[in-house]
């Protein structure tokens, strides 16, 4: 996710520095250091190979007709406009869910906040298609909760299951993106407002809201990107409701039709792009994060028992819907049929260890594109920070470009791109890893770049007047320092690797078959149990390597962190 | 004669469309403590930092000795520099941060030891060699970062705002403590500050630096009691100016035509001819104010007091006298008491100092 932090530098003359310093070390400084030419080059060229070359790929794979044509065809039509009302709809509903959450932790003294907040984490720890299998368990027509229980066969399935599923997956988000804005507004502007006689709703309207008003709006143009490439939720639980990223996958998987796929991504990639270059060169250039250390933390004055109580039951209720999601499916692991006979039993569990293949492939894949890819983008954020270059600022956009790429788009790319010479890796797991790591270049470099513009660079300087090399300023001083921002790059790139099934769906074949994959057509075949099963081991893979670093490296590592 | 160890040649210094520095010629003597002072923005940081290798100079050149080190690396200058945030490392311990130069230096273990030894323990910092920078006091903070400069055996030391993290009473003790430590290990020493005070207190030289160039340069006496121009006798210490023309020349004094009166100023081998505009400036302190008309009638002012602020150890008064308005400091006040109302003031001749008034600003 794009984070913008920047560094207010007080003193007149050191913002002066901050300004110019980068054009100072000079091009023929770099041009002296034959290494990192070295280095320089090769991250353009995979860069290049990796991201732009697969993009071009897809836009260039329909011709001019099959693009004009699109008015035409009616399906094609039905995506667009259900892709624009799902976002908008689940755009809205997050972001409001989101901010009262933010504003509860941040702003009440609302019973229980500190449990609501780490549920709300929850979701982004998990695969994206969980939420809407594990409603389905709970709501949908033989649901537990529907069914079994209130005896009603409501069903699930449509366009507001998948509101519902997106709302709850990526509000998460939001709340997080907030809950930064929130603290960022400094508590003596709260109280100056009180103290000139504004309270409660009118302290609200008129200072916490406008101040946290660009927040708010860069958090939402990052949710519409998540639901715009979103593909898990809607192919489980939107069924007849299909959008783009839905639509896409069926015409490959139906009909064969890779033209239309890529040009039904194509449509896709646009918005996405829009969204992401308005959210970081318009709203993101105007949060400051001032990393002085020092949280002005003044006491939160009483809030009113009626907004404390309202907001504790609003916050309970998505905290249960969260809660359901694994509770749905740690149930359905061990249930010998759902919605009919609940007995337990074990028998999922050993057809998930009989049949391991694709779960060892998900955790050996995430592994290795993890570790690639935070490194990768730990060396050029380093580049880009601390050095001078010509196309300095290309290497920056490359660098965080797939994070506006849909992943259905990503992943068609590289089925394009690398399954043909010159580099035919059809089937192989390196094309799986591949489009791992480049897809979450992103998370890493953004840590880094945030990690780099926090150490102050008379470090640096200080290292290099005592005879130090840029190898070993980069080795003695900011690697030492960069260390948790590097592992918590590697956690969150790992998560989103394992988890994944847009940009592998295109990818997959018997051969480096992964987890989300096999869950996806055990679900479609209606192996329930098993599906549930397969997805509970994954979510405990994530937890166990979550775990193991906390165990390592202690507190330090703050994930998801704005 | 003393030797010149630091000489800088029409030094120029680009940021994009912004002269940082612009012409910059210096000369600094061996061993001297020298001061580039100036308000913000006026190239005296970046200055230091084209001394210290970190900027490369657009045009001109830097000598240290005979030996131009323009093209020289910042570690091979022999210039070690203290920060304005200390810049310690803040993952290694005091030991490991003083050490680093030498262990990059790859010396002895054992004489890496000795050294750091020596030098935590004439600065006082024995004991904390195994604390992080995190740990410490500002003041011992200020130290390590001094010690990890002086253990290179440096050539030149270069300070940037050393002091301006610390409060007010430690500054001045460091302040003393700083300049005794180089007057005893003889180092070339160039400070950096936009505290006027600082300056004045603890330099052999200063530098006051305006808009990229150096606008005066001489001994902290020379500056605040000779300024070559307004903008040196505003930025250093109060200054009263008072326009005029001169309409007379001796070779004992000057007079002064301010319109309502002449004023005798004492000649100080001024380069000034008759009927040339001038301003004329006095230091708050140097003004004698009475309530009773003093005995000799030249340089009077009578006035009226409008305001005062008790300082302490002075009372500053803001006194009206027709158009003009005269800042006057009286020391001790507790003789005295504070006064208001109707009072003279009487500008000594010989504290009066003349400058040229084209640079009025």
């Amino acid at each position: 996710m794009p984070l913008d932090v920047s560094i207010i530098l007080t003193n007149e003359e050191s913002v002066f520095r901050g300004t110019f310093n980068l054009r100072n070390i000079k091009m023929t400084k770099v041009l002296k250091e034959p290494l990192l030419l070295i280095t320089l080059l090769l991250i353009f060229l995979a860069l290049g190979f990796f991201v732009l070359y697969p993009m071009a790929s897809v836009l260039t794979y329909p011709g001019l007709h099959d693009f004009l044509s699109v008015p035409k065809n009616p399906r094609y039509l039905r995506a667009i406009y259900n892709t624009f009302i799902m976002v908008m709809l689940s755009t809205s509903s997050a972001i409001i869910v989101g901010f009262l959450f933010a504003y509860t932790f941040t702003r009440t003294n609302v019973p229980l906040k500190k449990m609501f907040r780490i549920l709300s984490l929850l979701p982004l720890f998990s695969p994206p298609f969980m939420i809407s299998f594990s409603y389905i368990l709970m709501f949908g027509r033989n649901g537990l909760i529907s069914y079994t229980l209130l005896g009603h066969r409501f069903d699930i399935i449509g366009w507001h299951g998948l509101w519902l599923s997106e709302t709850i997956a990526f509000f998460p988000l939001a709340a997080l993106i907030m809950e930064g804005v929130l603290q960022s507004i400094p508590p003596s502007l709260e109280y100056a407002g009180r103290n000139l006689g504004a309270t409660g709703l009118k302290l609200f309207r008129t200072i916490t809201l406008p101040l946290a008003r660009p927040g708010v709006a860069g958090a939402a143009l990052l949710v519409a990107i998540y639901v715009l490439a979103d593909f898990g939720n809607p192919i489980m639980i939107a069924g007849s409701f299909t959008v783009l990223a839905t639509e896409a996958w069926a015409r490959v998987s139906g009909w064969g039709d890779v033209t239309g796929a890529a040009v039904l991504t194509s449509i896709l990639l646009m918005p996405a792009l829009l969204f992401f270059l308005f959210q970081r060169y318009w709203v993101g250039k105007r949060q400051y994060t001032t990393i002085t250390g020092k949280v002005t933390l003044m006491d939160i004055p009483p809030t009113k028992g009626y907004v404390r109580w309202s907001l504790f039951i609003f916050c309970t209720i998505f905290s249960l819907l969260i809660l359901c999601i694994f509770f749905g499916l740690i149930a359905g692991a061990f249930t010998k049929g759902w919605g009919f006979d609940y007995t337990p039993t074990l028998k999922h569990w050993q057809h998930v260890f009989s049949y391991s293949k694709p779960l060892t492939n998900s955790l050996y894949f995430a592994l290795i594109a993890a570790l690639v890819s935070s490194s990768f983008a730990m060396v050029s954020a380093y580049l880009v920070s601390r050095k001078t270059f010509i196309a300095r600022r290309a290497l920056d956009f490359a660098a965080i470009l797939p994070a506006a790429i849909p992943g259905v788009f990503f992943g068609i790319g590289y089925s394009l791109s690398f399954n043909t010479p010159p580099l035919d890796l059809y089937g192989t797991s390196l094309i799986i890893i591949f489009s791992m790591i480049f897809w979450n270049i992103p998370i890493g470099y953004q840590t880094a770049y945030g990690g780099f513009q926090q150490i102050a660079l008379s470090l640096g300087e200080a290292a290099s007047n005592l005879g130090a090399g840029s190898l070993r300023i980069f080795w003695d001083i900011e690697l030492p320092l960069l260390k948790s921002a590097y592992i918590s790059a590697f956690i969150v790139s790992y998560i989103r690797a394992v988890t994944t099934l847009s940009v592998i769906i295109f990818l997959v074949t018997s051969t480096n078959i992964v987890a989300t994959f096999q869950i996806l057509n055990l679900v479609n075949d209606g192996f329930i149990g098993q599906g549930a099963a397969l997805t509970t081991a994954l979510l405990l893979l994530t937890f166990l390597i979550l775990s193991c670093a906390r165990l390592l490296f202690g507190r330090k590592i703050e994930l998801f962190k704005i | 004669m003393p030797e010149i160890h630091i000489r800088i040649r029409n030094l120029i210094k680009r940021f994009g469309d912004v002269v940082a520095v612009d012409k910059v010629s210096l000369e600094i003597e061996r061993g001297s403590f020298t001061t580039f002072l100036g308000p913000s923005g006026c190239g005296k940081t970046t200055t230091l930092r084209l001394l210290a290798g970190f900027y490369s100079a657009d045009e001109g050149e830097i000598f240290f000795g005979d030996r131009c080190v323009n093209h020289v690396p910042s570690h091979k200058r022999n210039a070690t520099m203290v920060f304005q945030d200390y810049a310690l490392f803040p993952h290694m311990t005091i030991f490991e941060n003083v050490s680093y130069g030498l262990k990059i230096m790859k010396l002895q273990t054992k004489e890496i030891e000795e050294k750091v030894e020596k030098t935590l323990k004439f600065l006082g910092l024995e004991g904390l060699r195994d604390r992080t920078p995190g740990m410490i006091s500002g003041g011992q903070q200020q130290r390590a970062a001094l010690a990890r400069s002086l253990i290179m055996e440096p050539e030149v030391l270069l300070l940037d705002e050393p002091l301006s993290n610390l409060d007010a009473k430690l500054r001045v003790n460091i302040r003393a403590e700083l300049r005794q430590i180089q007057k005893s290990l003889g180092i070339t020493t160039v400070y950096v500050t936009h505290d006027q005070e600082e300056a004045l207190a603890i330099s052999d030289s200063i530098a006051v630096m305006n808009k990229g160039k150096v606008v005066q340069v001489g001994p902290p006496w020379e500056i605040y009691y000779r300024p070559k121009n307004t903008f040196v006798a505003d930025f250093v210490g109060i200054a009263n100016f008072i326009h005029g023309r001169v309409t007379e020349i001796t070779s004992q004094d000057i007079l002064v035509n301010i319109e309502d009166q002449l004023l005798t100023l004492m000649n100080h081998q001024y380069q000034a001819s008759t009927g040339q505009r001038v301003v004329l400036n006095i230091r708050p302190e140097t003004i004698l104010m009475s309530k009773q008309l003093p005995e000799s009638h030249s340089n009077v002012f009578s006035g009226k007091i409008r305001t005062h602020t008790f300082v302490g150890q002075f009372i500053r008064y803001w006194v009206t006298s027709g158009s003009r308005e005269f800042i006057v400091d009286l020391h001790d006040p507790s003789s005295t008491g504070i006064l208001d109302g109707d009072v003279y003031l009487q500008l000594p001749s010989p504290k009066l100092h003349l400058l040229p008034a084209e640079d009025w600003q």
